[in-house]
C-alpha cells in the first residue's frame, strides 16, 4: 500500500512538473538566424502542441505557420547555469488569443517583424532574449512558442526569471491556504458529524452488550433468541 | 468566441471560490469567537449568553470590512489578465 502510494505520488509530481515546465515561460538567450513560414498538417498527435489560429481568423485542418529560427546559447538545469556551446533552436510562433496557455499573446505578426529586425550575421552579433514556452520534439515536430523577445547587449546577459519567483511564491501560498480551509472544513464540519455517529454507534454497542448480557445459559440464550422475535418497541 | 467562454467560465470558477473563501472566513471568524468566550468564562456553561455573544460578535462580521475584501476574488484576477495581455501583447522591448 506505502509503495503504491509513493508510485502515485511520483506519478503526479512528474505530471505537475512537467506541465509547468511546458507552460511557464523560459528564456533564451539567441541570435536570430531567420524567420520563415511553413504550411502545418497538424496530426492527432501533435495537434496539441499547437495554439488555434490567429485570433482574427478561422480555424481549419491545415494553415501557414510563423517560425523563427535561431542560434541559442546551450545551458544546463533550466536555463540556471550557463555554457559557452551554442546549438540551434526552432520557435514557431502563433497566437495563444483567449485561451490556454494563458499567455493573452495577440501579437504574432508584430512578433515577427521585431524577430525579423534582429536577424544577424556571425560578422555583426546581435543577441536577444526570446521568452518561450513548450518543447521542441524532433519526432512530433513540434516547437516552443516565442511570447517575446528584446535585445540585449551580449550573450552573456544574466536573466532573473521574476515572473516564475511570484508564480511559485503564489503556489506555495496558494497550497498553505487550501490547506487551512481544508482542516478548517474538517474540524468544523466532517468531525462533528462522525462524532455524531460515533454516539450513535455506541448507543448501537451497548443494546448489543445488554443483549450479550441476557443471553447467559442455555434458557437464557432461548430467552434472547425468542427476544428477537418480538416486535421492537 | 474565445474571450466569452473565458468570462464565462472564469466567472464560474471565481463565483465558486468566492464561495470557499467566503464560508471558509466566516468559520474562522466563528471559531475565533467561541474560543474568545471559553477563554473569559472558563467552566462557564451559560449556553444562551455564549450563543448571543457569538451571535453579535457574527453580525458584526457581516458588515465589517473582512467580508467585503473576498470580493477582491473577482477584481484582482482580470487586473492580472489585462497586465498579462498588456505585457505580451502591447509592451515591446
Amino acid at each position: 500500500m506505502q509503495r503504491i502510494k509513493t508510485i502515485l505520488k511520483v506519478i503526479l509530481f512528474v505530471l505537475v512538473g512537467g506541465l509547468l515546465h511546458y507552460v511557464l515561460p523560459q528564456h533564451d538567450i539567441v541570435r536570430v538566424t531567420s524567420t520563415e513560414i511553413i504550411r502545418m498538417d497538424f496530426t492527432s498527435f501533435n495537434r496539441l502542441f499547437y495554439a488555434q489560429a490567429d485570433s482574427g481568423n478561422a480555424e481549419n485542418t491545415t494553415r501557414d505557420m510563423r517560425l523563427i529560427n535561431t542560434e541559442r546559447k546551450k545551458t544546463f538545469l533550466l536555463g540556471f547555469i550557463p555554457r559557452d556551446a551554442t546549438g540551434v533552436m526552432v520557435y514557431r510562433n502563433e497566437d495563444t488569443g483567449w485561451i490556454w496557455p494563458p499567455y493573452f499573446k495577440f501579437d504574432s505578426s508584430n512578433l515577427q517583424a521585431e524577430a525579423a529586425a534582429l536577424i544577424s550575421n556571425t560578422a555583426d552579433e546581435k543577441w536577444a532574449v526570446i521568452t518561450h514556452y513548450g518543447w521542441r520534439n524532433k519526432f512530433l515536430s513540434v516547437y516552443p512558442n516565442a511570447v517575446g523577445i528584446r535585445e540585449v547587449s551580449g550573450p552573456d546577459v544574466r536573466i532573473i526569471p521574476w515572473f516564475n519567483i511570484f508564480f511559485f511564491i503564489f503556489l506555495i501560498i496558494a497550497y498553505f491556504f487550501i490547506r487551512a480551509m481544508w482542516r478548517q472544513f474538517r474540524e468544523r464540519s466532517v468531525d462533528p458529524l462522525l462524532e455524531d455517529a460515533g454516539e450513535v454507534w455506541d448507543k448501537v454497542d451497548d443494546h448489543a452488550d445488554a443483549a450479550k448480557a441476557q443471553a447467559r445459559g442455555f434458557i437464557g440464550r432461548i430467552k434472547a433468541w425468542l427476544e428477537t422475535w418480538r416486535s421492537k418497541k | 468566441m474565445g474571450l466569452i467562454r473565458l468570462v464565462i467560465f472564469g466567472f464560474l470558477f471565481l463565483t465558486a471560490i468566492y464561495f470557499m473563501i467566503s464560508i471558509f472566513s466566516r468559520s474562522v471568524r466563528r471559531e475565533k469567537l467561541e474560543d474568545r468566550w471559553d477563554e473569559k468564562h472558563p467552566g462557564g456553561d451559560d449556553m444562551a449568553a455564549r450563543d448571543a455573544y457569538i451571535k453579535e460578535g457574527m453580525v458584526e462580521y457581516e458588515s465589517g470590512l473582512r467580508k467585503k475584501l473576498i470580493w477582491l476574488v473577482f477584481i484582482i484576477p482580470p487586473i492580472i489578465v489585462l497586465v498579462i495581455l498588456y505585457l505580451t501583447s502591447f509592451y515591446e522591448g
